[in-house]
């Protein structure tokens, strides 16, 4: 149980995360780390509305969800912290060390992005984030759904976008 | 009216301006191919774009003009929702556009939105109202409807129901605009879900020994390999999670069907 699920999506909630991951894993809250959203009030109304009554949301921008980080991984519940793009999983990274795996759930098609999985696509300067990540020590893994197995990042860089 | 006369309606409260009907008929047809441009790279996107087309001919400028430009460049990119719940971002779009609401922040409700229409439509459609909508045609065709009557049945039902989200959706996401968290707290959406699935299950434990006896007849010969087939398959199915895609499943036993029909 508790927080062991960092997850980069830039879609943040949605179905695979609310259902695909939120059933099988029996996930009871989820973190989202964003620091606009953790000032808009109208984008957590409209996150909220994604997720189901029986699940809790939280919002933190990367230093409230490093300093509540020792809370949620007391928590008896399951739980998954989603961030919205590399630098701002590497920024918490930074501030939580003991952060040792990274799931890339999701970076979808932008000017400059090349397509790496059919769920990911990187600009350069996000490969060399990623890559900056796992020379820290972190496991980097790209996986959209549980049922999916589990990429690592060196095969998600050799991607063509069609795996 | 203008966007800069939008813009001042809505600056008076959150009171929706003007959209002329024609305008909205026009995005309405549009949604119905909503999906007709998908692709990995962006999703709904070129779809949203078709879609919000009508209204973003009334930027400054016009059709042509470097507002419009870059508001159909915007809604071009990635997007991913529930086809049918799209509707409530196309007319939300459509009214921050109008209201001259900052690109950033419009990029930041094209983020935000995806995951509870999404959600919502998932729960509500795919989940719910599709499958209700079978086995009520499979309820008919258990009672003996004709086959003309039983498709029409569905078509009728299941078109009536994503045909009014559509309509209701492009309403109320022009009528709340970036607020739309106000029109998903909609009772029907929150609490619909499980009262269609309670329904679902209600009709379809009715449906099916009906449809089952329709079938197979008075004599119940079959009915014994019915039963060991649908064990067979349940079977399969559960054995087989997460190791094999059902569509495969599917079209193996459509195969078999078929070999067994050319070969008796």
């Amino acid at each position: 149980m508790a927080l062991d699920h960092f997850r980069i999506d830039d879609r943040l909630i949605h179905g695979q995360v609310v259902v695909g991951w939120g059933q099988p894993c029996q996930l009871g809250f989820l973190v989202l780390v964003d620091d606009a959203v953790v000032d808009s009030e109208w984008e957590q109304e409209l996150y909220k509305m994604g997720v189901p009554p029986e699940m809790d949301l939280y919002f933190d921008s990367v230093e409230s969800a490093a300093r509540r980080m020792a809370a949620y991984r007391e928590d008896a519940r399951a739980g998954m912290l989603l961030v919205g793009d590399i630098a701002t999983m590497a920024a918490l990274q930074a501030k939580v060390p003991d952060i040792h795996t990274v799931t890339i759930g999701g970076i979808h098609h932008k000017e400059g992005r090349r397509p790496r999985l059919r769920y990911v696509f990187l600009t350069p300067d996000e490969e060399m984030e990623l890559q900056a990540l796992a020379a820290k020590g972190v496991t980097v893994i790209a996986q959209d759904v549980p049922t999916a197995p589990p990429i690592p990042l060196v095969d998600v860089l050799a991607g063509d976008g069609t795996g | 009216m203008s966007a800069a006369s939008n813009a001042s309606a809505a600056a008076a409260g959150n009171v929706a301006p003007h959209l002329p009907w024609s305008v909205r008929a026009e995005m309405l047809v549009r949604m119905l191919g909503i999906q007709g441009a998908w692709n990995y790279e962006t999703m709904l996107g070129n779809g949203i774009a078709f879609a919000l087309e009508p209204a973003l001919r009334r930027l400054p400028g016009g059709r042509g003009g470097p507002a419009y430009r870059a508001a159909i460049a915007r809604h071009s990119g990635y997007f991913n929702a529930h086809p049918y719940l799209a509707s409530v971002a196309v007319g939300a779009l459509a009214r921050a556009e109008l209201e001259g609401t900052p690109a950033a922040q419009i990029e930041r409700f094209r983020v935000a939105a995806p995951g509870p229409l999404g959600s919502v439509g998932d729960r509500l459609v795919w989940a719910g109202w599709l499958p209700l909508c079978s086995v009520m045609a499979l309820l008919a065709f258990g009672l003996g409807a004709a086959p003309l009557l039983v498709v029409a049945l569905f078509v009728g039902l299941y078109n009536a129901g994503h045909l009014g989200l559509r309509i209701w959706g492009l309403h109320a996401g022009w009528h709340h605009g970036l607020r739309v968290a106000q029109a998903l707290a909609n009772p029907v959406l929150r609490n619909g879900p499980p009262h269609v699935a309670r329904a679902l299950a209600l009709v379809a434990g009715i449906a099916l020994p009906v449809a089952a006896q329709k079938l197979l007849g008075e004599g119940r010969i079959w009915l014994g390999g019915v039963l060991a087939a649908v064990a067979v398959g349940a079977l399969l199915v559960t054995r087989l999670q997460g190791r094999f895609e059902g569509w495969r499943l599917a079209i193996y036993v459509l195969a078999a069907f078929l070999l067994y029909s050319v070969v008796r």
